[in-house]
Formats: C-alpha cells, sequence, structure tokens
C-alpha cells in the first residue's frame, strides 16, 4: 500500500515534471540563421529621390484609419496640420529629415519587416508573426511573404517587442485601457487579387501615393536587383551601400542613401550580419543541450534529495531508539 | 540534534504601527493600480515607447524575485548538498521566495498592457519557444505554485496544532502525505530558477544595440543566474539578523560565516566573469568613457567585491552587524546589476528619455509592503521562524509534525 502511493507519487511528479521540460525544451537546439524567403514582398527607398513632401504619411494614415497625431496638434489654436515627429500609436509611417550643415537628406521610417525579426522571435504567443507562419492557422494569410503581421487577440501587451526591435518600431497605446502594438503591416489589406504578383500580396499605400517613386514597392529579390543597378549605374550619386542586404540578418525594407550621408546618419542602427533573434536564441537554447540538461538536472537533484532524506530518517529512528 | 528545532509562530499583536504602516502603503498604491485599469499605464507611469518597462519589470520583477532567490539559494545548499544545519533557514527563506514572486508575477498582470489574452499562456501549443520571456512566464508560474506547496507543511502544522479538531486532524493526516512527496517538489523548486532566473539576463540578449556593450554579453544568462544567488544568500541573512532584531529568532553566527563565505565564492566568480570577459571581448575601451556607465560598473564591483573580501575576514565573521552590512551589500549588488542591464544602462536611442512617475513608485513601494505585510501575517499565525528557546518565547504553534522542510 505504502510503496504504491509513494510509486504513484513518484510517477506522477516525474510524469509532469518530464512533460513540462521536454515542452519547454522542444526547440532548444542549435539556431540556424533564417535566409530570406524566395517570394518576400518589401519596399525599396531611395533617400536621394525624396523630396520630403509627407504624402506618404498623410496617406498612411488614411489606409489604416488612424487618427491624426493628437500629441503634436494640441497645445495651440494654430496647431499645424498633422505632423508626428516620431513614430507612435497613431503613426505606422513618418519621414524625418538628417541635417548637417549644407548637408542634408530625408528618411522614411516604417517597420523594416525583418528576414529574421526580432519581435517574432520574442512575442510570446506568436501575436507578432511571419505571415503565414503565426501560432494559429490563419487561413486569411498567405504563405512565403514575409511580412510581419500582427495578431491583437495573442497579444498580452508585454511589450518586449519594443525593448527587442533595433529599429524602434512597434508602438503602444499608453493612454487607453484597451491598447494595441501599432506598427506597419505593408498594407496588407490593400492586396488587390485583380493584379497579379506582389499587388495580389500586399499594396502600400505610401508607395502608392509617392509622387517621386521613392519609395516602391516589390518583391524583394527584384528590389535588392534594382537597387544595385542604381548603385552600379549613378556610383556618384549615392553611399555606394543597400541597407538591408545583410544588416541584422537582412530586412525585407531596403535603404539607399546620398553620398556623403550614411545610414547611420539617417538614424539606422549599426548592425552585425547575424540577427539579434539568432545570436539570442543560439545563446539562450545551448546550455539546454535539446532539453536534457533540466530533465537530467531535475533527475539527479530529486534522486539525491529524496536519498539524503531516507538517510536522515533513518538516523532520527536510531537516535529516538526505536 | 540541534539541527532539528522547530518553528513557532510569533503570535503577538497584529495590527501594530508597522503593520498600518504597510498598509497604508499598499492601499495607496492599490489606488494606482485600480486607476490603471480604467485609463492605461500612460497616465499612471512615465514609461514610453523607448522606456516600455519602466521600473516595474526591471525591480518589481527582476529584482523582487532576486530577492526571492533565498529559496533557491538555501534550498540548494541544505538539500541537494544535505548540509542539515541550515534547515532553520528555509522556512523564512522560503516564505519570502513565495511572497516575492507572487508579487513578481502580480506585477507583470498590472504592467501588461492586454492582460485578458494571458489565459492563452495556458494553451502550450500556441508557446513561442524562443521568447525567453515566455520561458520566464511559465517558469515563474509553476515555481509559485511550487513555493507555495513548499509553504504547505508549514501552514499544515499550523493546522495540526490547532485547537479545531477539524483542522487538527486534517494537519495530522496531510502533513506527513505532504512530506513523501516533497523530494520531488524540491528537485523542481531546484530546475526551475535555475532556468528562468538565467533566462531573465538571457532576456536582454537581443537588445544587442541597446543594452550597453559593458552589459551586453553572452554571458548574461550566467551572470544573472550566479547574481540570484549571491542576493539569495545575502538575503537569508539579512532577513534572520532582522528577524532575531525583532522577535529574538534564532541566530547561528557559526552558520552565517559559513553561508557567507560561499556567498564570497559566488561574489569573486561574478567579477572574474565579468572582467574576464569584458577583456575577452575586447571590450575594456568602454571604460575610458567617462560617464554615467564607467560609474555605475565601478559602483557595481565596489558593491561586489566589498561584502565577498569581507565575508572571508573573521572580524566581519565574528561580528553579526558588521556581516549584516556585507550581506546587505551583496543584495544591493545583485539589484543595482539588474536595473542597470535593464534600465539604467540600457538606452533607447537618441530623444528618449526616462525617470519613473510617482505612480509608478507608489506602485513598487506598495508592492514590496505588502509582501512585508503578509509574511509578518504568516509568521506570527504560522511556525515559521526558529525563535531562541533561552529566550522563553511562547510555544504557540510549535510543530509536532516533521516534514522535509521544517529541518
Amino acid at each position: 500500500m505504502r510503496i504504491s502511493r509513494r510509486s504513484l507519487l513518484k510517477g506522477a511528479a516525474a510524469a509532469g515534471a518530464a512533460g513540462a521540460v521536454t515542452a519547454l525544451a522542444g526547440k532548444a537546439e542549435a539556431r540556424e540563421p533564417h535566409p530570406p524567403l524566395p517570394d518576400a514582398v518589401g519596399m525599396l527607398y531611395d533617400s536621394t529621390r525624396c523630396v520630403g513632401c509627407r504624402a506618404c504619411v498623410t496617406k498612411c494614415k488614411e489606409a489604416n484609419k488612424l487618427p491624426y497625431d493628437a500629441q503634436a496638434a494640441q497645445g495651440t489654436e494654430k496647431a499645424v496640420y498633422d505632423v508626428p515627429t516620431d513614430l507612435n500609436g497613431t503613426t505606422k509611417n513618418v519621414i524625418k529629415v538628417f541635417k548637417d550643415g549644407e548637408k542634408f537628406a530625408f528618411m522614411k521610417q516604417q517597420c523594416m519587416h525583418c528576414v529574421d525579426p526580432s519581435c517574432v522571435s520574442v512575442c510570446m504567443m506568436g501575436a507578432l508573426h511571419k505571415e503565414g507562419k503565426g501560432k494559429f492557422n490563419y487561413s486569411n494569410e498567405n504563405q512565403g511573404t514575409g511580412i510581419v503581421l500582427y495578431d491583437k487577440d495573442t497579444c498580452v501587451g508585454c511589450r518586449y517587442c519594443q525593448i527587442a526591435c533595433a529599429f524602434n518600431v512597434p508602438k503602444f497605446e499608453w493612454f487607453t485601457p484597451v491598447p494595441q502594438i501599432v506598427k506597419c503591416e505593408l498594407c496588407k489589406h490593400r492586396a488587390d487579387k485583380n493584379k497579379g504578383g506582389a499587388y495580389a500580396l500586399a499594396n502600400p499605400a505610401c508607395c502608392e501615393v509617392c509622387p517621386r517613386e521613392a519609395v516602391v514597392y516589390g518583391k524583394r529579390e527584384e528590389l535588392l536587383k534594382e537597387a544595385k543597378r542604381r548603385l552600379a549605374a549613378e556610383p556618384k550619386k549615392y553611399n555606394g551601400k543597400v541597407f538591408g542586404e545583410t544588416e541584422g540578418g537582412g530586412t525585407q525594407v531596403l535603404y539607399l542613401a546620398g553620398a556623403g550621408v550614411t545610414f547611420k546618419d539617417l538614424g539606422l542602427p549599426e548592425l552585425p550580419e547575424e540577427s539579434g533573434a539568432a545570436f539570442s536564441e543560439h545563446v539562450s537554447h545551448a546550455p539546454y543541450l535539446a532539453g536534457l540538461t533540466p530533465i537530467a538536472l531535475y533527475a539527479v537533484s530529486a534522486f539525491v534529495i529524496s536519498r539524503n532524506q531516507k538517510k536522515e530518517e533513518a538516523a532520527e529512528h536510531h537516535e529516538e531508539g526505536k | 540534534m540541534s539541527a532539528h528545532e522547530h518553528p513557532q509562530a510569533i503570535g503577538g499583536k497584529m495590527l501594530d504601527p508597522l503593520m498600518k504602516t504597510l498598509l497604508s502603503l499598499f492601499g495607496l498604491s492599490a489606488l494606482v493600480m485600480v486607476y490603471r485599469f480604467f485609463t492605461g499605464i500612460g497616465p499612471v507611469s512615465n514609461m514610453t515607447d523607448g522606456y516600455a518597462w519602466g521600473i516595474w519589470e526591471p525591480i518589481n520583477v527582476v529584482v523582487f524575485t532576486g530577492i526571492g532567490a533565498g529559496a533557491y539559494s538555501v534550498g540548494l545548499l541544505c538539500y541537494l548538498l544535505n548540509k542539515g544545519k541550515y534547515h532553520g533557514l528555509v522556512r523564512p527563506a522560503v516564505l519570502v521566495g513565495a511572497i516575492a514572486y507572487s508579487l513578481g508575477g502580480s506585477s507583470i498582470l498590472i504592467a501588461l498592457g492586454r492582460y485578458w489574452n494571458a489565459f492563452w499562456l495556458a494553451d502550450v501549443p500556441i508557446w513561442n519557444l524562443s521568447s525567453a520571456l515566455l520561458e520566464v512566464a511559465v517558469c515563474v508560474m509553476a515555481y509559485v505554485t511550487v513555493l507555495w506547496v513548499e509553504v504547505l507543511p508549514a501552514l499544515l502544522e499550523g493546522a495540526a496544532a490547532s485547537q479545531s479538531p477539524y483542522w487538527s486532524s486534517f494537519g495530522k493526516k496531510w502533513g506527513p502525505r505532504l512530506q513523501k512527496a516533497m523530494p520531488f517538489i524540491i528537485a523542481l523548486a531546484i530546475v526551475l530558477p535555475t532556468m528562468h532566473q538565467s533566462s531573465l539576463g538571457g532576456l536582454m540578449l537581443i537588445a544587442g544595440t541597446k543594452v550597453d556593450p559593458l552589459w551586453h554579453t553572452w554571458a548574461l544568462p550566467l551572470l544573472f543566474l550566479l547574481s540570484c544567488l549571491s542576493m539569495g544568500y545575502g538575503t537569508v541573512v539579512v532577513l534572520t539578523t532582522i528577524l532575531k532584531a525583532a522577535w529574538k529568532a534564532k541566530h547561528d553566527q557559526v552558520l552565517f560565516a559559513q553561508l557567507s563565505k560561499v556567498n564570497a565564492g559566488l561574489l569573486f566568480a561574478y567579477v572574474a566573469i565579468r572582467l574576464v570577459d569584458i577583456a575577452a571581448q575586447g571590450k575594456l575601451r568602454y571604460l575610458a568613457r567617462l560617464d554615467h556607465h564607467l560609474f555605475f560598473f565601478l559602483l557595481e564591483m565596489a558593491l561586489f567585491l566589498a561584502p565577498a573580501f569581507m565575508f572571508l575576514s573573521a572580524k566581519v565573521q565574528r561580528n553579526p552587524g558588521r556581516l549584516f552590512g556585507a550581506a546587505l551589500m551583496a543584495v544591493a549588488a545583485g539589484a543595482l546589476y539588474r536595473v542597470d542591464t535593464y534600465l539604467t544602462c540600457y538606452d533607447a536611442g537618441a530623444g528618449w528619455e526616462y525617470f519613473p512617475s510617482i505612480g509608478e513608485t507608489v506602485v513598487t513601494i506598495g508592492m514590496a509592503s505588502i509582501g512585508m505585510a503578509v509574511f509578518i501575517f504568516i509568521a506570527r499565525k504560522f511556525p515559521v521562524v526558529v525563535v531562541d528557546d533561552a529566550h522563553g518565547h511562547s510555544n504557540v504553534g510549535a510543530g509536532q509534525v516533521r516534514t522535509a522542510a521544517s529541518r
């Protein structure tokens, strides 16, 4: 009787622990870098073509039904019409300017749709996910576009994405009891099934409205080719590099900047080729040895502790003369 | 054997001035928390998109659980290495752990923007196992449960000694049963903190462009694990010294000295890993910056090294006051390291500023206060603290049931 109860307890405890540990450690193998998806879509922004008209900022708000920036508008009756100073809870796209004496350059900021996004790596239940790769079976999502989408129904609002994103893109609605994360989803909702190719997958309003084609939409591979073509055709016009080809594991939004302007000037971070997600997952998972470490630690601990307890019980009985 | 003294319920007046103060502080913070649920997080905090966690995550979660790691560090010594002489320290440490972790967990709930979606955590298939925060969340929830199960023997002993025949027989029946399962529960109480305390460091691995290079390293998980142990041992000494002053708790200076030698080793190990890592990664040049990074780095080193040397000094080992001071420094060292990594030496980028708001501070203080209040309440009602019998304290609730956690 006593033995069976004890073995039952042991069995239950061991099964429970092993289950939990295996679940946690399931993904604990070495982390390979994620290559760009062949059909990924994105944008190419050419800082030298942008004239700073901000038509894209207004059109983005319209397309995404976002209110005009109340923070910038408040305070004075002569407030300027919708001038967000940065991405924020009501702004998914913004034009900034870099000025240094005579030199100046425009910069468009929105989600970079990283090839291996930090926000997706850290999001607890896949609220932020690559299209078609969510934790749920989202039936209306395409495969292989690489667009980083947001699902408010699995978001707990922990804001780890804000900590993790090297571009400071995800924004939080601070002044409502039912907040969401706000960020560019490449106007997936404006996709036009009648048009073929990339436009059947998404159709960013900013690209549609840009009068100078400073920002264009398309497949990442083609955009990368186009960027390199421009660099080769007018090498003196540009700084010679495409941001997003390899930075931080690569991004699906690519940038060109004028000669004498660095990407850092434009506010883009200096990133190693290894994505933050790959580095972090690799370091975190390595000690788990595919789940072996916690299981072994549990087994050894349970064995040693119960042996120690028995020893002590025996000593006690002896002492008490039983 | 002297290792088998029994913890006792302290008894005494419950609503003394200290208790009233603690409860009022918590009441104040409760107002802020309720307000937050109607207005959102913005109005009560100075958090921004740049400093999205403010002080709640770094202090209420990362530092509180470091303090709560006393249960883990003493458990390691006591159960795994079978140093039975530390048994008297286990119950208070476990109770502090259970309270601190519960507070950390509830603080997260208040800080979550969309807390109602947290129920999805029960849906295991949608877990994103790449997320360090998911690992922390799941592990901490499991560990809070384990810690309160570890507190149960004290509560059952209290029940067994109660006047009510029902509770008495309940305690006598379930106390010994729980004891048989304890080794398997205690083993969890060793695995789970090992995992999530290192993950608390692992959380910041991905913020490579924001955490200062002197703090951002692959060794973050290891350093967080070491710092939770040193904070844990420090907390136990601090706690027991306070309990002695307040309630004449048993206070074994020799035991503390031995415990602190272990802690000295941990503190030295932390400093060695930190320095070797900085040198090996060619980051020494970052020490040439004369700014707040250097200040906090030197302060951390001082706070880790000073108690380490003090713990090894025979003079300090003999002197309860000095040992208390050194232990307090060991706790402060770990706390500072954690806050630096998460906040002070975390730079969201140009244009972002942060200083905690009154509302955020009130919540953090209120949480700490209710933690102390719960500890005092349970220690007065149930056998948690081992009291020095020489002082002839009341024996109310002295346990008769021997359980694993009581020894």
